[in-house]
């Protein structure tokens, strides 16, 4: 009944909305135009009329690039995920010297930017670069058939070393917040360490996994440094890349925005998942508030 | 309160500081007519090096009145791209005059430009005009340009490889995919999206293929059918990609080929030298110009047409385009091919340079099998084709 009223009260318009005006100027401005005018432009062929020759053009030959970056993305994510949690595990329950070395050494990455990470991989990973001749040191490989790492697995190898500590940032701050008590009842109660994990530690800080998870996600998504200087020139390789390739090129935006609409709807996925999980979050704790 | 007074008394004593520090400096340039000449240029960092570090100070040396603001905007079309917005801007906004007072651009630049009538046609005022013997300096891309450019450098693409490996190089495309098939994987390129040196062999590939040098490159017209016709041309290179190695970018491509992934790869001949120079390339690497050619490209001086200053604009062209420029800094120094013909420079430069530069690829090689790349359209089809036919 109280939440009912406060809903209603909101439709009023009291004269504080006003105080709204600067920030929701600045996010019709900067966002919410630029996005709508991508897609507007995406939908103008190049002798400017209505038409979908763009999205023609890129089914045609973008499409196999479209699903490569869902690919990559989708299994950067995962790995992230799984190795983040891990990670995190390890910092909330470890308390020797040398995971308080990695709680402070785990964090460097997330202050290297995306084209030094690019440029450290370029070398690393190459066929005679330093992991394959280090590889042949140890006899593991033989350096005339070294690994070929220039791929999907060099360039997901490359996101899931940059965005793992990120994550372990939030996941790990987010154990951090749950009680001991919980995790000494469980145990009490005879639960094995992976137990404590899969039905105390993940459940109780489902949010700010889902969270960091959506921000590695649609950063994947967008990040062209890393995949212009490793898998710049192959097939497939990724929306990014053919962004720019459109733009600088052909001074094609037709095609260079449908590419932008094919990777917003790639995010669009998480960003609707995002924004729901925090909706119902508002409507829970409402109630309560008012 | 106190404290936010004494910070706006502060305030105020450096905005009079500033305003008399600027309004002195007006005066001053009223008296000796100060020049600050925008230079803005494409390419890759070495171009930024040589506006700031050389000839922008050495032109300030001869003529002290005019300083040379060098600007660098990036590297491949990209670079060009964005002067090509800033000046097409300017001549939207309708000022009487433009900031950008010469620049440094590629060839695709040209087609833009010419289109929206944003340059001034100044080559044939200045002194050097007569030692331009290029044909590159009268169409670009099949756009007539004659007059309105001035050729800095002449760079080409060739295969480098590696002695150590290639006993025998391929001295044409036939030969090399015949060394392809028995060298698998150790020919390596960037494709079409990782830089201009992967984009330059494709281009020589379908020169080969279809033979047409002459229709795709200089005469035209544009045929849509031609295009249709390359299906095979692609689809044997797509299964030539199959053996191949794909690095990443030109700088990629050297670095392979140091590292010995690959014994052979295009590139361009002044970033091969450029590294050997600085170590970066191992100096037993040869180079050679497969038949029927590759192509390779200039970097022009152009003067946007509403130039504040065009009298000092030309005088900066001239000077880097004079022979004792050309062949100290654009020949020894970086390693290009003079933007001027190269005649000119006999005797400016030591044999051994001379010697180094075009031990490989001869000046015979190069008017014989150093080409355009294609006419516009023809360039973009080219491109396009690669993404459709090659999966």
């Amino acid at each position: 009944m109280e939440a009912r009223i406060s809903v209603r009260r909101g439709f009023l318009f009291p004269p504080y909305v006003f105080l709204l005006f600067p920030a929701v100027a600045f996010m019709l401005l900067m966002y919410a135009y630029p996005f709508l005018a991508s897609v507007a432009r995406s939908l103008i062929d190049n002798q400017g009329n209505l038409s979908f020759a763009n999205y023609a053009k890129t089914w045609d030959l973008y499409l196999k690039d479209v699903i490569f970056t869902f690919g990559v993305t989708i299994f950067s994510t995962l790995v992230t995920a799984l190795l983040s949690i891990l990670l995190a595990v390890y910092l909330r329950f470890g308390n020797s010297p040398i995971s308080r070395i990695l709680a402070g050494l785990y964090k460097l990455p997330i202050f290297i930017p995306f084209v030094v990470v690019a440029q450290m991989m370029r070398s690393f990973l190459a066929p005679h670069g330093l992991l394959n001749v280090a590889l042949a040191k140890l006899g593991l490989i033989s350096i005339d058939y070294p690994l070929q790492l220039l791929n999907f697995s060099g360039l997901s190898f490359g996101f899931i070393w940059k965005m793992v500590p990120f994550t372990v940032l939030i996941v790990h701050g987010g154990f951090q917040m749950i009680d001991n008590s919980y995790i000494e009842a469980a145990r009490s109660a005879g639960a094995t360490l992976f137990k404590v994990i899969t039905r105390i530690l993940i459940p109780m800080s489902k949010s700010s996994i889902l969270v960091a998870l959506v921000l590695v996600y649609s950063q994947i998504v967008g990040t062209f440094t890393l995949p212009y200087m490793l898998i710049g020139g192959k097939i497939p390789t990724t929306i990014t890349v053919d962004i720019a390739h459109r733009v600088n090129y052909f001074r094609d935006f037709g095609v260079a925005n449908t590419l932008g609409v094919f990777s917003y709807l790639l995010v669009l996925v998480t960003a609707l998942y995002y924004l729901r999980s925090t909706v119902k979050k508002i409507a829970e704790t409402a109630p309560a508030e008012a | 309160m106190q404290k936010g007074k004494k910070f706006f008394d502060q305030l105020l004593v450096f905005l009079v500081v500033i305003g008399l520090v600027l309004v002195g400096g007006q005066k001053e340039g009223r008296t000796v007519e100060r020049v600050k000449l925008i230079y803005m240029t494409a390419g890759d960092v070495n171009m930024l090096a040589l506006g700031q570090n050389v000839i922008g100070p050495q032109f300030s040396k001869k003529y002290p009145h005019v300083s040379v603001m060098t600007i660098h905007t990036g590297p491949g079309n990209a670079g060009s791209q964005r002067i090509f917005e800033k000046v097409l801007a300017e001549s939207e906004s309708k000022k009487k005059t433009w900031d950008v007072d010469v620049a440094m651009i590629h060839q695709i630049f040209l087609k833009w430009a010419m289109e929206k009538n944003l340059l001034m046609p100044y080559a044939k005022d200045i002194g050097t005009w007569k030692y331009i013997t290029s044909p590159f300096a009268k169409s670009s891309l099949g756009v007539k340009v004659e007059g309105y450019v001035m050729p800095m450098f002449h760079s080409q693409t060739t295969l480098a490889y590696n002695p150590d490996h290639v006993k025998a190089p391929p001295k044409s495309y036939d030969e090399l995919v015949e060394w392809v098939k028995k060298n698998p994987k150790k020919f390596g390129y960037n494709g079409i999206k990782g830089g201009m040196s992967g984009v330059s062999f494709t281009v020589g590939w379908v020169y080969w293929k279809t033979g047409k040098y002459k229709k795709y490159a200089v005469t035209g017209p544009f045929e849509k059918s031609e295009v249709a016709s390359w299906e095979p041309a692609f689809k044997d290179l797509e299964a030539f990609n199959k053996n191949v190695t794909f690095t990443a970018g030109n700088v990629g491509t050297l670095d392979a080929l140091n590292r010995g992934e690959i014994w052979m790869g295009p590139v361009w001949v002044d970033m091969f030298f450029t590294f050997m120079n600085e170590g970066k390339m191992d100096p037993k690497m040869r180079m050679v110009l497969p038949e029927p050619g590759m192509p390779g490209q200039p970097m022009y001086f152009v003067i946007p047409r509403k130039t504040a200053h065009p009298e000092e604009a030309k005088k900066f062209i001239e000077f880097v385009t004079s022979p004792a420029i050309q062949a100290k800094e654009i020949v020894q120094r970086f390693n290009w091919y003079p933007g001027i013909d190269g005649s000119h420079l006999k005797g400016s430069i030591p044999q051994e340079i001379f010697d180094k530069i075009y031990a490989d690829v001869t000046p015979q090689d190069l008017s014989k099998k150093g080409r355009a790349f294609p006419l516009a359209n023809y360039f973009d089809a080219i491109l396009e084709s690669y993404e459709k036919w090659i999966r």
